[in-house]
């Protein structure tokens, strides 16, 4: 689904000087996989996120997304946010529909699943301003569902919710996911949470940053808290604490 | 609510306490009625045009070039920003020659305007123009220079096109900024209205002022003063009544 092959990105500064963010990385993620990605701060994380949605030019390597003709291949969940302040809750969920020319009415039923399945009914009206950080999170979510793109990117998307929602939302995604088969990249700095939601796991290092390890997690699903007695869930758990402690 | 209440009631005590002082002044502290007319004759000429008629084509002359200037002046002061924004390097090209234009005191130029333009509508418009047309350049400009670069993130995700990106985020992102220009740009509108009208031409309450002036009639004089300060206000009031609903949207800082 998706192949990155010796990807590079470096950030050329004022004066000349660059920041390697990224060395190479070559990688393949398979259609319909869930991979949580977990790296400590800076090490390219979110720059390979944007990377395979194409919002910022690779300095070197290629990457290939096998979603055929598709004009939106992903949707993405911004570190914060990012709901035009001007448009309700239900305009900021429906603008991708929007904006492809999709009828009202088709647009009516499936935003309003959007909003019940991120817990947003009552706020279809509200203006982001008047909503809580969280609030704006799941609605960020719902928008990038809501033309239902092949791969979803997201980046940190539960870092502004409460521990009790961030689980709700975790299992709706695993949902999602099972229903969907979408292909889903998800960036958290939780280790618990890449080993609950991930079929795989990248795990990145710093300065540059590069991928340092990968694996295939091989929990069964549907996850549940269940998932989170088992004896492989712990090792899993306490083997990528121990790589990240490594490349402190 | 309460807001709009308490401004009306501030506004009105400031009004009120003007008239009283100006009553006082031309009544009891005995000015010469030449120099400064009475409330009451200013009051009651200006109730005669109303009543006859004859004010209404002046008061409308003045406001539709306003309204005009203003909206010229913002469509294109808000169409250069635009592509100023988007062509940065443009801008960097033309930055020295704005700021030129932009500080020339275009109310000095105003003969050289009747001048080029001659003594018709087309030199007003000019004037006016040109004294909306660089603030609201200056505001359209900041207000789509500040766009949060994730606005743009999301523009590309979408794919959207660029009418879409224009009317569905830069525009209404930078509308804050272009308020700015544009309350700015209206009070200068008016001055330069009524200064063009001072100039040339048999129309508009600067006509007015100026006849009423060389003839001696300072009651008339008075009563087209007040009429053009009352539509400075009925302006300012205007363009933020549609501000406050327009960007209803906004995080209100501070205030
Ligand atoms: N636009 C940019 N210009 C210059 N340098 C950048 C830019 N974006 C990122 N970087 C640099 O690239 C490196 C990786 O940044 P990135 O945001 O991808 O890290 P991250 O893993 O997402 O970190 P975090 O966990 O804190 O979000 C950092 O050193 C950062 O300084
Ligand atoms: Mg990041």
């Amino acid at each position: 689904m998706i192949s990155v092959s010796g990807l590079t990105k470096r950030f050329e500064m004022d004066g000349g000087a660059s920041v390697l963010a990224l060395s190479p990385v070559t990688h393949h993620i398979p259609e319909g996989a869930f991979v949580s990605i977990v790296g400590p701060s800076g090490c390219g994380k979110s720059t390979f996120l944007r990377l395979v949605a194409g919002l910022e030019e690779a300095s070197d390597g290629t990457i290939t997304l096998d979603t055929g003709a598709t004009r939106r291949p992903v949707g993405f969940v911004f570190q914060d946010a990012v709901l035009l302040p001007w448009k309700t809750v239900r305009d900021n969920i429906r603008f991708p529909l929007d904006t492809a020319g999709a009828k009202k009415s088709e647009g009516n039923k499936r935003v309003q699943e959007l909003i019940d399945l991120v817990g947003l009914t009552g706020f279809e009206d509200a203006l982001p301003k008047q909503l809580s950080g969280g609030m704006r999170q799941r609605a960020a979510i719902a928008r990038a569902l809501a033309d239902d793109p092949p791969i979803l990117l997201m980046d940190e998307p539960f870092s502004a919710v409460d521990l009790l929602t961030r689980e709700t939302l975790n299992d709706e995604l695993l949902k999602i996911w099972k229903a969907t088969g979408k292909t889903i990249l998800l960036v958290t700095h939780s280790v618990e949470e890449a080993a609950y939601l991930g079929s795989d796991i990248m795990v990145m290092s710093p300065r540059p940053g590069r991928l340092k390890k990968t694996y295939s997690v091989d929990l069964p699903y549907p996850r549940t808290p269940e998932t989170k007695a088992l004896p492989g869930y712990h090792a899993l758990v306490s083997d990528l604490r121990s790589d990240l402690r490594e490349t402190e | 609510m309460p807001r709009q209440i308490r401004s009306f009631i501030e506004y009105g005590a400031a009004l009120a306490l003007l008239l009283v002082a100006w009553w006082y002044a031309s009544g009891p502290m005995g000015m010469p009625k030449y120099l400064l007319p009475s409330p009451q004759a200013t009051f009651s000429t200006l109730w005669k045009m109303m009543v006859d008629g004859s004010l209404w084509p002046h008061l409308w002359f003045t406001v539709h070039n306003i309204v005009m200037g203003l909206a010229i002046g913002a469509v294109a002061g808000i169409a250069l920003a635009y592509v100023l924004y988007k062509l940065p390097r443009l801008s960097t090209l033309l930055d020295g020659p704005l700021v030129v234009l932009q500080t020339a005191p275009k109310i000095a130029l105003a003969p050289l305007f009747v001048v080029w333009f001659g003594l018709g509508l087309a030199a007003k418009l000019v004037l006016i123009f040109s004294l909306v047309f660089f603030p609201v350049l200056i505001g359209a400009l900041a207000g789509f220079r500040g766009i949060d670069s994730r606005m743009h993130d999301l523009a590309v995700l979408l794919k959207l096109r660029p009418l879409q990106r224009f009317w569905q985020i830069d525009m209404p992102a930078a509308l804050p900024g272009i308020f700015v220009g544009l309350k700015i740009g209206a009070v200068q509108a008016l001055v330069g209205a009524v200064l063009a009208e001072w100039i040339s031409g048999s129309d508009g309450l600067g006509y007015l002022m100026t006849y009423a002036g060389a003839t001696y009639k300072t009651p008339l004089l008075f009563a087209a003063v007040l009429l053009t300060s009352l539509l400075g206000i009925a302006l300012h009031a205007g363009l933020t009544a549609i501000e406050s609903r327009v960007l209803a949207w906004k995080v209100q800082d501070g205030r």
